[in-house]
């Protein structure tokens, strides 16, 4: 089959049943998606299917046939996206296991919700992180968020201009 | 690349006493003796630092990075005496090689500042004693890492000054260049490096006054962030050698269990992507083309199993305190007396659970066997215990290794064994030239842990008016560090009654009573524990921190008010006790529903009190916020330390509201994240940290903000309903954490 990843298409030979987790890791060596559970309940294998944050450890690879998939390998092109800046400036990761799905979580996060509130970060970003990471994340969030609404504004200023 | 050399760091060889003494002359060589292998391009001028042409500066940092910033911390100190930015520098973990050993653990203080060692420091070098743990890295390193800094720019200094035909003096070192005083014309030490490699390694290089660093000190930004938010930090589970196949192990479904035979190995060896299934002692591996091909087929196994009678750990253990203590670790005062003319009394059991280390990177391992040589890859917490598994499972001389040190995913303590390391090995010694990948599913992982001893204390206080006479402290446990040195170092074998860990932070607390008494029950059981976050100190602060918050009570004291008058020898306790009751408005009335309890706790060489903020609707909890405040004496990187701060209580946390490990009719049942439950996001309390200034010698930080999380937070409750919180954790008491 093929696969649509970070823009790029993969010719892929795989038991339909076979997690995309295990595709991309095993089989792609595309190891910046982890596995921490195996059972949807830690998030550190978040990927973008179509948009939408997926625990690609359950998440069958024949179910990603002709979508587009994103992993944090491909979350920004040659600059980083501003939710890493984010978490650059924060210093978020410790041991930085978690840290490839809870960014794919937040990226997701604010593509619906450009200004999420505490609830709604809280609602939506349940990954684990056994470091313990979550208030510098919490900061993070808030302030990719804004770098979002900057890049918004500065694209339509340029838009308005042209 | 070509200088395979010896580094004589101070005065280790120095003092003509052990010249011509055959055995001292091979274990000083052995001491100093390093490959620089893995350190890539470039001019070693001791074993710590090699500078390439492009002025690249590789360090090997001989701690691992599970987190807790030593690859950032470590480089710091260095950096700092040899004059580089931080963003010239490229970390290596080098293979367990005496330089690198960490000496701190010999006696429980950093080496001499001369490089002179104790004979203690001698053994720990020579054996070497490659370990991260016990919150010792900056302890080891900080006067340490700084002297090697200083040598290599005193060689650079050096390699210059001979160039020019000027003295040292004339020379100074700037972000990277050696600069001439007279003309201002300059040398990059990428230029300088193979004469600097040449010059003789000063034995007391100057070092710069406190007032003067440039990086020691503040919150520099970590060195492996962006690789950690971009997905290219190489983790154990990320290792991708050629022709790589996967493991995945099944091991006895009871605790104390074995496998004694696979009924359907055939039919599992036929499956789709299966090459093989191995036997070994303590489990069965499936071997497979993907991780999942391989967990798909060790789902199948049916096996015959051979079980111990399970036992109850802590009805064996409460039971054990009735009878005579295996060891009297305190007896100051005399406590009988004290306890007998006491107006009041008060006594109180408590107990805690085992606990799971949960590393977020399920434990894994890959070993290459090749003939006579072997090549491994995993994250650990001691590659001198890797190359012992390794040398035992595939049974190559150590000589013939090569160990390749991965970031952690999660440390913990759980990382310092090498059951996953000897159990790869075993099968990769089945795989002749094929590397093995053996991964334990998060399931196996959790059920397969050395867990944090359960553990029983029975308190006793003998009380006056106002104030606290004595305390009798009776504990029963199995020894968690006696454990781990039994697996790991079987040359040095500890009793349980011997183990310091088991009443660590309950013994000898800094509050001035008249007498003082502990006692150490052990019980050898079938569950096996080792070293998990803070070790004993994570239930004795439970235990001592929530007691001492029981007296107040029966004394009609403010908790605050009586550490702060029992703590009067004891000033740096104070200090941190006052600011942490300033910072957290200790005097002031809190909003409606909200309460508020404090601990205090010194370990790892820190002292860290807490206060814990909640809301308290019945059982519903809220965590509104901690207060922290630390002393751990000089500090390296602010930025760090708080983080690790945010991490410890966030761990300890974690365990005083989830945390539980039970045994049911002989099986683990805890196995995945459902049913051992983490602090999230929704959960998380705002955390204010504050760091004192003292000028002292660093203590640890990774460990020591775990401990007061639990008493803080019971003593809200108390405060809050009058419930006394005497076993953990609260979930199973009802409570809900909203």
């Amino acid at each position: 089959m093929v696969l649509k990843i970070n823009g790029k298409e993969h010719q892929v030979t795989a038991d339909p049943q076979m997690p995309l987790l295990w595709v991309l890791r095993d089989l792609l060596n595309m190891t910046g998606t982890k596995y921490g559970c195996g059972v949807a309940a830690c998030g550190a294998c978040t990927v973008h299917v179509d948009g939408q944050p997926t625990r690609s450890c359950l998440y069958p690879v024949s179910s990603a046939e002709g979508k587009e998939i994103v992993t944090i390998e491909g979350i920004a092109g040659e600059d980083l996206s501003a939710v890493q800046k984010a978490w650059i400036d924060h210093q978020v990761p410790q041991c930085g296991y978690c840290q490839s799905g809870m960014i794919l979580a937040v990226e997701a996060l604010l593509h619906e919700n450009p200004e999420p509130t505490d609830e709604d970060i809280d609602q939506k970003i349940t990954n684990i992180c056994r470091c313990g990471t979550y208030q510098r994340a919490r900061a993070a969030i808030k302030t990719a968020a804004k770098y979002r609404m900057e890049s918004l504004e500065t694209t339509t200023d340029q838009a308005d201009q042209s | 690349m070509k200088r395979r050399g010896f580094i004589i760091t101070g005065g280790i060889v120095g003092g003509g006493l052990l010249v011509g003494v055959g055995g001292l002359t091979y274990m000083n060589k052995r001491i100093v003796k390093y490959s620089g292998l893995g350190m890539g391009e470039g001019e070693s001028l001791n074993a710590f630092v090699r500078i390439a042409a492009d002025n690249t500066v590789t360090l090997a940092i001989s701690k691992t990075e599970m987190g807790q910033g030593v690859y950032t911390a470590l480089p710091m100190l260095i950096a700092e005496e040899l004059e580089v930015e931080m963003d010239q520098i490229r970390v290596v973990h080098p293979q367990p090689e005496g330089p690198y050993a960490n000496l701190f653990m010999a006696e429980e203080k950093p080496r001499a500042i001369d490089g002179k060692l104790t004979m203690m420091q001698k053994v720990f070098a020579f054996i070497p004693n490659i370990i991260t743990g016990g919150s010792t890295s900056v302890r080891d390193a900080y006067d340490h890492l700084r002297v090697v800094g200083a040598m290599a720019r005193e060689m650079l200094l050096a390699a210059a000054a001979k160039r020019w035909g000027v003295s040292t003096a004339q020379c100074y070192a700037d972000t990277g260049f050696v600069i001439n005083r007279d003309n201002q014309e300059k040398f990059s030490y990428g230029e300088l490096a193979s004469e600097a490699a040449q010059q003789k390694a000063p034995k007391n290089p100057p070092l710069k006054d406190r007032s003067e660093f440039r990086l020691v000190g503040k919150a520099i930004n970590r060195l492996d962030v962006p690789e950690k938010v971009n997905g290219s930090a190489i983790f154990g589970l990320d290792v991708r050698p050629d022709n790589l196949k996967y493991g995945v192990i099944k091991h006895p479904s009871q605790v104390g269990g074995t496998i004694t035979s696979v009924d359907n190995k055939s039919e599992i060896e036929g499956m789709p992507g299966i090459a093989g299934v191995v036997q070994i002692e303590e489990g069965v591996v499936v071997v497979g083309e993907t991780t999942w091909h391989a967990r798909q087929a060790a789902d199948r196994l049916k096996v015959q199993e051979d079980n111990p009678v399970p036992v109850d750990a802590i009805k064996t253990l409460t039971a054990s305190l009735s009878g005579e203590p295996s060891k009297i670790w305190e007896d100051q005062g005399n406590i009988t007396t004290v306890l007998d003319e006491s107006e009041q009394i008060i006594e109180a059991s408590y107990e805690v659970p085992y606990l799971a280390h949960a590393c977020m990177e399920p434990l894994n391992c890959t070993v290459l066997v090749d003939g006579e040589r072997a090549e491994c890859w995993t994250g650990n917490q001691s590659s001198t215990f890797i190359l012992n598994g390794v040398s035992e499972g595939a049974g190559i001389a150590k000589d013939n290794i090569i160990c390749h040190t991965t970031y952690l995913g999660g440390g913990f303590g759980r990382r310092g064994e090498t059951d996953f390391v000897l159990k790869a090995a075993k099968v990769a010694k089945e795989f002749p030239g094929v590397p093995i990948q053996l991964v334990y599913t998060r399931e196996e992982d959790m059920r397969n842990d050395f867990y944090r001893p359960a553990v029983v204390a029975n308190l006793k206080a003998g009380l006056g008016k106002g104030e606290v006479n004595g305390w009798k402290k009776k504990v029963a446990t199995q020894g968690a560090l006696a454990g781990l040195l039994g697996r790991n170092v079987p040359m040095m074998p500890m009793k349980n009654e011997d183990d310091p860990s088991s009443t660590e932070g309950l013994r000898n607390l800094p509050y001035k009573m008249t007498a003082a008494y502990t006692d150490l029950t052990t019980m050898d059981l079938p569950m096996r524990v080792g070293t998990w976050r803070s070790v004993g100190h994570s239930q004795n602060a439970f235990f001592a921190e929530s007691f001492m918050d029981e007296c107040a009570h029966a004394i009609n004291r403010d908790p605050y008010e009586l550490r702060r008058e029992m703590l009067a020898d004891a000033p740096r306790f104070r200090a941190v006790l006052d600011k942490l009751a300033e910072i957290s408005n200790w005097s002031q009335p809190l909003a409606e529903g909200q309460f508020r309890g404090m601990a205090l706790h010194e370990s790892f060489g820190s002292i860290v009190g807490e206060v814990a903020e909640i809301s308290l609707h019945g059982k519903n909890i809220k965590l509104e916020r901690v207060y922290c405040v630390i002393d751990c004496g000089r500090t390296v990187n602010p930025g760090i330390i708080e983080t690790q701060m945010q991490s410890g209580i966030v761990y300890g946390l974690t365990a005083a509201l989830y945390g539980a490990v039970h045994v049911k009719e002989g099986k683990i049942v805890q196995n995945n994240f459902p049913n051992y439950q983490m602090v999230k996001m929704n959960t998380m309390p705002e955390i204010i940290t504050h760091i004192m200034e003292v000028d002292e010698y660093p203590g640890g930080v990774g460990e020591p903000g775990t401990p007061p999380i639990a008493p803080a937070l019971t003593n809200a409750i108390f405060a809050g309903s009058g419930t006394r919180i005497r076993s953990l954790p609260l979930s199973r008491h009802g409570y809900k954490f909203v």
